[in-house]
């Protein structure tokens, strides 16, 4: 791990931000398990907005919508399912900062967050920019096909990573 | 309930294949496959329970939608069943008598049940609301239904590791 991002773990330990995670995570009853829940609902919207939009970019899902009014109408929910994301993945992150930033699974799942959230987003800005975008012509459609099959490899590894975390033992100390 | 606490379940635990599973890093690959697939279920059925409630994609008729997403939902979840069949066998005894575990089996069934109700019962008469924007009254408790119910399940399913 690369010590600018353990450090980030270190910084974070003691501080207000990790006795207000715990704080919640150990005083309200059920609060953990709530809490993933509601994690793991946003990863059911991000499966049933981007990764739905993939499926119907590469033509395995939903045929009858069109792949511009699909984005339009599905981004708005991806982006406030993230946020929800950030929000409650953040209660575990604060609660145990060096676990994390010490976790290479954790490094692995923000390796694949970060550029799938920017190609989301390149994806969503470039069909704003004009009327059915992305199927105007042979070589656009290309393109998004392209980018719909790296955006599900992404956003499917991204899940897995994160339920991977607690298993970080079984790929780095093999029995 | 007796034959939750059969030693039969026991045995189960005992199979090669369990064994194979629990001690080995099957279990952390068919839970993270597990999770997808649920995510998956649930986000296929939201799409169509939130058109039911007259809250998104209200372009598209009902059929269009349940046509095109019903196959992802069951397909997904025939997937996070046998992964979670598979994650069940390395620990059968103690799951039987989790009331998580109770909770979720219970929650599943009812929304089941509240799926089975709309597709053979509600469905027949889907011509008078089809296209419709502001969906009837019993549409809309169906929808809303079903969102609870399967937000149920996943809070009791993630509930399960926590007292296992």
């Amino acid at each position: 791990m690369p010590e600018y991002f353990t450090s980030i773990g270190t910084l974070l330990e003691g501080s207000m931000l990790q006795s207000g995670a715990l704080w919640a995570l150990r005083t309200i009853p059920g609060f953990p398990p709530i809490i993933q829940t509601v994690h793991i609902l946003g990863i059911a919207v991000v499966m049933a907005t981007v990764v739905m939009l993939d499926l119907r970019i590469l033509g395995l899902a939903v045929r009858s919508q069109k792949i511009s009014e699909m984005t339009q109408r599905l981004m708005p929910w991806l982006w406030w399912a993230l946020a929800s994301n950030f929000v409650s993945g953040a209660f575990f992150l604060f609660g145990r900062p060096t676990r994390y930033f010490n976790n290479p699974i954790f490094g692995w799942k923000l390796s694949f967050l970060l550029p799938a959230i920017l190609l989301t987003l390149l994806f969503h800005l470039l069909s704003r920019t004009e009327i059915d975008y992305w199927e105007l012509s042979t070589k656009r459609l290309w393109t998004a096909r392209g980018i719909a099959l790296l955006s599900l490899g992404l956003w499917l590894m991204v899940a897995m990573a994160g339920r991977w975390i607690a298993y970080v033992e079984y790929i780095y100390f093999p029995a | 309930m007796e034959f939750l606490r059969s030693p039969k379940w026991i045995d189960v635990e005992n199979w090669p294949l369990s064994w194979e599973i629990g001690g080995t890093a099957w279990f952390p690959f068919l839970e993270s496959i597990h999770v997808i697939a649920a995510a998956m279920v649930v986000g296929s059925i939201l799409m169509v329970d939130l058109r039911l409630l007259g809250l998104a994609a209200t372009r598209y008729p009902i059929t269009t939608l349940s046509n095109e997403l019903v196959p992802w939902s069951w397909g997904a979840f025939v997937i996070a069943t046998i992964t979670g069949l598979g994650m069940f066998i390395t620990r059968a005894a103690s799951h039987v008598v989790n009331p998580a575990f109770q909770w979720k089996i219970v929650l599943l069934v009812l929304a089941g049940a509240n799926m089975a109700y709309f597709h053979f019962r509600v469905y027949k008469h889907v011509a008078q609301w089809d296209t419709a924007v502001a969906t009837p009254t019993q549409l809309k408790l169906i929808g809303s239904m079903s969102l609870f119910l399967w937000a149920g399940v996943m809070l009791a399913g993630r509930w399960v590791g926590h007292i296992i």
